[in-house]
């Protein structure tokens, strides 16, 4: 197909006549459906070339070489994520390890992020950068970080609680009001005497 | 700290790694060459272009573009499994239909 396009043509070609046609073979003999397969029927050439971009999982040995080649790897280093459909492929499982952990005084190519170009990155990479997760190790056991940690939690939530079954406040009883109960101010008869109302006992 | 146990989060500093000590064979100090040679190649290609002085454009990192390719493409090697389908469940339908049902009849 691509020889019969070197051959010079005089007459003006429309080249978008050109593109729509080609676009509307791939689409009917495609193998996707839908939008993806409207979308998605090809790639720029100025990005990475097709075996170069992650693939699929390596099932043979010579699938596993090559992937390793291809993310720069030794091929005993290289393994891939277990093809369980989770969307992996055959990106390379490097170790769980937070960019803080990296030597701080070796002479890295970007030094804030602690990596070389063309070290292949972490699936989880812009988790692992320094301003976020860290798996740098813990000055004090995470057991026993976890163990102080939510037990004061722990104690300060069942005191609380505690104390909210068995509350111990001052006593205090109803407010007392002089004058007999404040007979007069409370629209009593001024003539009549009121009874008398004692708020003491002795 | 003779008993200082690993956590998820939390690795084995390098001073009570016993592989430090005890895993010298030539093996291992062989695939460490090996592992070198490959990082100073790929060190060789960065400077190189860095130094270059013809050069007008930014240095592209494949690596780079392959993980965000890779990132952004799971679903070209999804398959329902137990697991994908019960994860899509949990946070796709579940929440739906819960949310739903708490906002219908949990009125204040």
């Amino acid at each position: 197909m691509r020889t019969s396009e070197y051959v010079k043509q005089q007459q003006p070609v429309n080249m978008a006549g050109v593109g729509f046609r080609r676009w509307a073979q791939a689409l009917s003999k495609g193998k996707g459906s839908g939008i993806s397969a409207l979308l998605s029927g090809c790639r720029a050439a100025s990005g990475l070339s097709k075996d170069s971009l992650p693939g699929p999982y390596p099932k043979t040995p010579e699938e596993r070489a090559a992937a390793a080649k291809k993310y720069n790897m030794r091929v005993e280093d290289y393994e891939p994520y277990p093809d369980n459909g989770e969307g992996f492929g055959d990106y390379p499982k490097l170790p769980e390890r937070s960019q803080q952990e990296r030597d701080p005084w070796y002479q890295w190519d970007h030094p804030d992020l602690r990596r070389n170009w063309g070290e292949p990155m972490h699936w989880d990479f812009d988790m692992y950068i320094r301003n976020r997760v860290d798996t740098s190790p813990s000055p004090v056991p995470w057991s026993t970080m976890c163990k102080q940690l939510f037990g004061f939690i722990g104690f300060m939530l069942f005191m609380f609680y505690v104390g909210e079954k068995f509350p111990a406040y001052q006593p205090v009883a109803p407010k007392q009001y002089p004058f007999n109960d404040l007979y007069l101010e409370k629209g009593g008869d001024p003539e009549k005497q009121a009874e008398e109302v004692k708020h003491y006992e002795i | 700290m003779a008993d200082y146990r690993e956590a998820p989060l939390a690795t084995r500093p390098k001073t009570l790694d016993p592989n430090e000590y005890f895993n010298l064979s030539p093996e291992q100090r062989r695939a460490e060459e090996a592992r070198g040679a490959v990082r100073a190649n790929l060190k060789r290609q960065y400077q190189l272009q860095l130094n270059n002085p013809h050069r007008k454009e930014l240095i592209e990192d494949p690596a780079l573009t392959r993980w965000v390719y890779a990132r952004a493409n799971p679903y070209a090697h999804f398959r329902p499994t137990n697991k994908t389908s019960l994860l899509g469940a949990m946070f796709g339908v579940v929440p739906l239909f819960a949310l739903y049902y708490i906002f219908k009849t949990d009125r204040v």
